[in-house]
Formats: structure tokens, C-alpha cells, sequence
């Protein structure tokens, strides 16, 4: 059994649910292993996924065992259906739901809260979401391994995009340079259409990539990632497009001092707003995509978070590791040279 | 479709309809935490990304019966339409966390409200309130689309039939589908897709579908996601792939035969050619979507994959009303009456169980006497 289900059972126990239902595909490929058709954007929950504690059973939402790992059997597979009351009754249906008194689902629509307090007329709906945010946020050295390999495939991508940077091409194309070498490197999901945006001065740094033409002198910002059987890997740096210009080497300076005090505060025992406190920085957890980190979430051994900074019209961000001896970088990719 | 584009008009009549249905249905606001549904509604746009990412970077949009203009919160400026008052475009509403949560509430109108989703933080805190799915209002609005969105899909739809063209051109023995991705992921971009919305489609059918991959309704398993496995002679391959244009999808499919295709592969396309055309046929205002589903059908025989449908609805979701010929029922689709506007996408599948099978999608809308196409036609299969 993998390790993450069984961290899962282990907060369903500690959080008294009985059952959870799950409509996150993140969520419903932890507790499952499965690989499921990938689509771009948010999607309205729907319960593709079910994890009943009783039985330690994973049903899914699927009309094929594509993708399904052997441990979950066939007739733990449910089909879609247009008609919600369907998907619904096959999801009550399933052994140990229609006793369940907590069950944890991870968003609702009004429709489904409806659908579900008929069929589960005794049950409470409680914050499933949080539940699975438990679950994953300590990397196990195995899921470490995981989103290595895919800052592996980011890198090597996102080194495709920086040779491509060059007077006249698209901000736009780059992201296409990124997206195909990705592909080339065996997967074909991102974690999110990089941005690709020359950098306005000190105005905030877009994130949607338009169709600009980069001219020489141009500061341009990248950020990308990838997902590797869902693991995700991610970075971003700021390059110049032609010989950086005093101007780019002073803002890139500055970035830099910044970012030194930043990374410094970066260790186990600070709390999420501590370090977002910094004006421009983010931080969340990296695992199977992208995990939330609210500002009380405290940094501990075996989270693995990006932690970025825009300042100055320049952004960066890398992927760490935190461990009680300090933290460990997981991103390798090279800040510009002097020179680029 | 005339090639004529306006988004400030596009945005203004669309935001027009749902303050009208607002009113219609007695609502004080629709609040829209789904992507597509405040893309509509406003007309803003977000980065795509994996949809764990896109939740915690959502727009949130707020649009309230009376005409005012809609209130968005959002992380993205730059995707912000120009002629949204400054005064209504406000920062991102983290809903994934209480304090997001709370804060949205405090905006919210008094009297009983549409939604969308729930995110957790939002569930326990909305109980008790007057609140309705707002899948309803959204599709009254949606389902007749103005001239500007039909040119929005007719333009994702030419997008991505170019760059299949240059992605055709790839196909043969050795080559993956992954490889096929990064040609066409690359081309979309080049030629001014907003965005891809979901991991491009090639698909290598089985012969018969007791080769599996197995299925629980005994039916063609399809899509399944893109493999590294390279290519062989005589692969049927199945393609789907959908982009965005201005928030507007694209919906692309067709067959490609490794090698080029045979008599047999023709034959089939040729009688998919025919289920499409019967459609054609029988469509035109007022025509149902039972008709169609009689149209295509053969001595009891529903010629398309039984878990999705005929044909389908699209916009700014991927598929979305009108629905023809899903496990609905027919009660529904002969109660589905269609008319000018509307929007319907064409796929359904040819199988011959031991010598696979061919599938296409077609793009129509409604016109006022008959139809008309926003994609090209299909010309049968290709490689």
C-alpha cells in the first residue's frame, strides 16, 4: 500500500471521517495512483473519487482501469454520468458510504450538497480538503525523488526557452519552446503556461504572456513548471535578452540581497506569513501540483515548497527542501552570469 | 460569421444577459468562483495551469442583479477587460482560507444568491443562506451565443486545425504521441492560441476492444491520456485536442492512419461522413435534440460513445449545453429544442470490433434557416 494512503487513513482516523469524497484531481491521484486525463483550469467539484476508511478502499470515477493501478480492482470503478442523482447514488452505493456519519469531501457544488444530504440524510459534510492538505504536506524521500525527476525535466525545458530568448522572438513562442521540449523530455502536462514577460520597469510583472515581441535590452521574466506523473517542478528566473544594461545589473543586485535575507529566513519553525511578509515573496507546497500553505502553516523537516521573490522588476523562484540541518535547494538551474 | 471581432461588445452583451436572467430568476447576484463561468461573466482572464494551481489563483467574480457593473477579484491585472471601473476590480479573494472566505462574504448583496462552487471555507460560513447551483443561470445565458463568441470559436477552431496540419505531417512509425504534443503545443502558440486547455489526445485504438484497454460498459475506452509509446504501420489513432482563443474553446478531432489509411479505413469515414449529414439534415431551428439523435441512429444503433454524447455545446467551458444523446435520456433531448446560436460539435464514432474504428468532430451553429460550419468539414481519414 502506498505511502500516502496510508497517511491518509492515518488523518481520517486521527479527524474521525469516515469517508472521504474527493473531486481534486491532486487529492483523488494521491490516495489512488492513478493517471486520469489532464485538463487546464479549475473544474467544479465532482466526486471522482472515494476513499472509505472502514474498508481502506479507493473507488474512482472511470469507464476504463487506463491508468488504474492493480491495486484497485475493477469493481472499484464507477462510471461518469451527465445525470449527477446517478453519479451520486453509485458513490452511496459504494460499501461503508451510506453509514458514514463524517464525510470529508475537498469542495461542493449547491447541486451535489443537495444530492448528497438526500442520499446521506445522516451524515455531516466536513472539510475534506484539509484533510488531504495534512496528508501530503511531509515529503517522503521516495515523493522527494519524485519531484527531483521532474525539476529535472523543468530545467532542461526551461533551458530550451533561455536559449530562444533572442531580439524578435514572441513572448508567446517561448512558451512554446518550453511547452515542446517538455513534451520531447516525455511529458506533456505543465504545472501551469509558464509566463514569459519582458518586465515594464518597476511595474508588476505580468504573468499572462502575450504576443510582444522582445527587443535587445529587454528584462524578461520566466516562470514555468512541469508535471511529471503529476509531480510537480518548477522555477523561475529573470534574464536579459541581449547584454544586461547597468540598469538590468542593478536591479539583479538588489534582487539578490533581497532574496539572500530572504532565503535566510527560510527554515523549519517560520511560519508561511512570516516569510510572505517580505513584499513580493510567495511561497507554497510543491508535491503531486501545486499545495496550498495557508500563513499559520508552520515550515517543518520534509516540506518541499517553491519560494519566490518579485522585487524590482526582476522574479525568481526556486524549490526547496526543508530539513532541521537547514534548507536544501532542489532547483539547480543557474541565476544569469555577469555577462547574459 | 463574418470574421468581425469586438470583446468590448462581446463582454458587454454577455454581462447584459446575466443581470437579465438575474432579474428573471428573482436572484441579488451570481457568485462565480469557477473559471470559465467568470471568464463569461467579465470577461477576465488567468494563466492557465494545472487545476490545483488555478484554484488557489482563481478569479472570483461578482455580478449583481440591477446592471452595475460586475466586481472581480483577481491576482491577475493585466487580464483585466479595459473597461472595467477601477472601483470594481479589487485583489485575488484567497477562498481556499477562512480570512478569503469572510472577506467575500462581506461583499456579498443581501437576498438569495447563485453559486457556482464551494470551496470548504466558504461552505460551513454560506449555511443557511438562500443559495442556488448556478449551473442553470449560466447555461440559460450561455447556450445562444452572440455573433463576437461564435467568432471566438470559429478562431480557436482555425488554430488548432493549422497546427494539426503541421502536426500531421510528423506522423509515422517510431514516432510518439508526446512528440506530437510538443509540435502541437508549440505550433498553437506560434499562431496566437490564449492558451491550451487540456493534454493533446493520440490515441491508438485497439482492433477490437476485448484488446483492452478494459472497460466497465463493455464500450470503445476513449480518451486516454497521451503515452510514450511510439507509433506502428497501420495504427488508427484517434486525435482530440482542444485550445483557447479569448477564453473561447476549440475543440479538434479526426483519424489519423499510420501510413495512410486503406479502403477499409475510408469506408468508414466515409460512413461517419453519412451520420453527420443525416444530422445536418433534420437541423435547424426548432429542430430537438431528439431529432438528431433519431437522425443518427440506425436500426437502434446509437453511433457514439455512450458515457459522452452525439454532440455537445461549447464555449467557454469545453463542452457544455446543448447536450445531445447522453445518458440524460431521451425525454430530455426531446425537450431540447434548438435554435439560432446555438452551437453544436459533431462526434460520433464509426466501430467495426476487430478492425477499429473512426472518429471526427464537426463544428455548427444554428442559423436562422438551417446551419452553418465554424469548423472545417471532415474529410475523412488522414496520414
Amino acid at each position: 500500500v502506498a505511502e500516502g494512503f496510508v497517511r491518509t487513513l492515518d488523518e481520517m482516523s486521527r479527524r474521525d471521517i469516515d469517508v472521504l469524497v474527493l473531486g481534486r484531481e491532486g487529492n483523488a491521484r494521491f490516495v489512488s495512483e492513478a493517471t486520469r486525463l489532464w485538463l487546464a483550469g479549475t473544474r467544479p467539484f465532482a466526486p471522482g473519487c472515494v476513499v472509505v476508511r472502514e474498508t481502506g478502499a479507493v473507488h474512482l470515477m472511470s469507464v476504463t482501469d487506463f491508468g488504474v493501478p492493480r491495486e484497485i480492482p475493477s469493481d472499484r470503478l464507477y462510471p461518469m454520468s451527465w445525470n449527477p442523482a446517478n453519479i451520486v447514488g453509485a458513490v452511496a452505493a459504494i460499501p461503508g458510504v451510506s453509514s458514514a456519519r463524517h464525510v470529508g469531501v475537498d469542495g461542493l457544488t449547491p447541486l451535489f450538497e443537495q444530492l448528497f444530504t438526500f442520499v446521506l440524510p445522516g451524515a455531516e459534510f466536513v472539510d475534506g480538503e484539509a484533510v488531504m492538505r495534512a496528508a501530503r504536506r511531509l515529503k517522503s524521500p521516495a515523493e522527494v525523488d519524485l519531484i527531483r525527476a521532474a525539476i529535472v525535466v523543468a530545467e532542461d525545458a526551461f533551458a530550451a526557452a533561455v536559449d530562444a530568448l533572442r531580439p524578435g522572438v514572441r513572448e508567446s513562442e517561448l512558451k512554446g519552446v518550453f511547452e515542446e521540449r517538455m513534451c520531447q523530455l516525455g511529458t506533456t502536462t505543465p504545472a501551469l503556461e509558464g509566463a514569459f514577460c519582458v518586465v515594464d520597469g518597476d511595474a508588476p510583472i505580468r504573468r499572462l504572456t502575450s504576443d510582444r515581441q522582445i527587443a535587445d535590452g529587454d528584462l524578461v521574466a520566466m516562470s514555468a513548471g512541469v508535471l511529471l506523473d503529476g509531480w510537480e517542478g518548477s522555477l523561475a528566473r529573470t534574464w536579459s535578452c541581449g547584454a544586461p544594461t547597468a540598469d538590468h545589473r542593478g536591479r539583479r543586485e538588489r534582487w539578490d540581497a533581497q532574496w539572500t535575507s530572504l532565503l535566510d529566513g527560510c527554515r523549519p519553525g517560520v511560519r508561511a506569513g512570516d516569510l510572505r511578509a517580505t513584499a513580493g515573496a510567495s511561497v507554497h507546497g510543491v508535491g503531486l501540483g501545486y499545495e496550498g500553505l495557508e500563513d499559520d502553516a508552520v515550515l517543518e523537516a520534509g516540506m518541499v515548497v517553491q519560494l519566490g521573490l518579485e522585487s524590482g522588476g526582476v522574479l525568481g523562484a526556486d524549490v526547496l527542501l526543508i530539513r532541521d540541518e537547514g534548507v536544501q535547494p532542489l532547483t539547480a538551474f543557474p541565476y544569469p552570469a555577469e555577462g547574459e | 460569421v463574418s470574421g468581425d471581432l469586438d470583446l468590448a461588445r462581446m463582454r458587454r452583451e454577455r454581462h447584459r444577459k446575466v443581470v437579465d436572467t438575474l432579474d428573471a430568476q428573482g436572484l441579488a447576484a451570481a457568485v462565480l468562483l469557477g473559471q470559465p463561468a467568470a471568464a463569461y461573466a467579465v470577461g477576465a482572464r488567468a494563466p492557465a495551469a494545472d487545476a490545483a494551481r488555478a484554484s488557489h489563483q482563481r478569479m472570483v467574480a461578482v455580478v449583481a442583479a440591477g446592471g452595475d457593473a460586475p466586481h472581480l477579484y483577481t491576482a491577475f491585472p493585466e487580464g483585466v477587460p479595459p473597461e472595467l471601473p477601477a472601483d470594481h476590480v479589487h485583489g485575488a479573494l484567497p477562498v481556499e482560507w477562512d480570512e478569503g472566505a469572510a472577506a467575500l462574504l462581506e461583499v456579498l448583496p443581501d437576498g438569495p444568491i447563485a453559486l457556482d462552487e464551494y470551496t470548504m471555507p466558504l461552505y460551513a460560513p454560506l449555511r443557511g443562506r438562500e443559495i442556488t447551483d448556478a449551473t442553470a443561470l449560466l447555461s440559460a445565458c450561455k447556450v445562444v451565443k452572440t455573433a463576437d463568441e461564435l467568432e471566438c470559436i470559429h478562431r480557436a477552431q482555425a488554430i488548432n486545425e493549422r497546427a494539426i496540419l503541421d502536426v500531421e505531417r510528423l506522423v509515422a512509425p517510431g514516432v510518439r504521441g508526446t512528440e506530437l504534443s510538443g509540435a502541437f503545443l508549440r505550433r498553437i502558440f506560434e499562431l496566437g492560441a490564449s492558451a491550451n486547455t487540456v493534454d493533446p489526445i493520440w490515441q491508438a485504438m485497439p482492433p477490437c476492444i476485448a484488446d483492452g484497454p478494459s472497460t466497465v460498459t463493455g464500450d470503445v475506452v476513449f480518451p486516454t491520456p497521451t503515452t510514450g509509446r511510439p507509433f506502428a504501420a497501420g495504427d488508427v489513432i484517434w486525435v482530440d485536442t482542444g485550445i483557447d482563443y479569448e477564453g473561447y474553446a476549440s475543440d479538434f478531432g479526426c483519424t489519423f492512419v499510420v501510413g495512410g489509411p486503406q479502403r477499409r479505413h475510408h469506408d468508414q469515414g466515409a460512413r461517419w461522413r453519412e451520420i453527420v449529414d443525416r444530422c445536418l439534415e433534420v437541423l435547424k431551428p426548432g429542430a430537438t435534440a431528439g431529432d438528431l439523435v433519431r437522425a443518427a441512429s440506425t436500426n437502434g444503433d446509437r453511433p457514439w460513445l455512450p458515457h459522452l454524447y452525439l454532440a455537445h455545446g461549447i464555449g467557454t467551458n469545453s463542452a457544455e449545453m446543448p447536450l445531445v444523446g447522453t445518458d440524460l435520456g431521451a425525454e430530455f433531448d426531446d425537450a431540447l429544442v434548438l435554435a439560432p446560436g446555438m452551437v453544436l460539435v459533431f462526434e460520433p464514432v464509426v466501430w467495426d470490433d476487430g478492425e477499429a474504428g473512426f472518429r471526427a468532430e464537426e463544428i455548427v451553429t444554428v442559423t436562422d434557416d438551417s446551419y452553418e460550419h465554424l469548423s472545417a468539414r471532415d474529410g475523412g481519414p488522414r496520414g
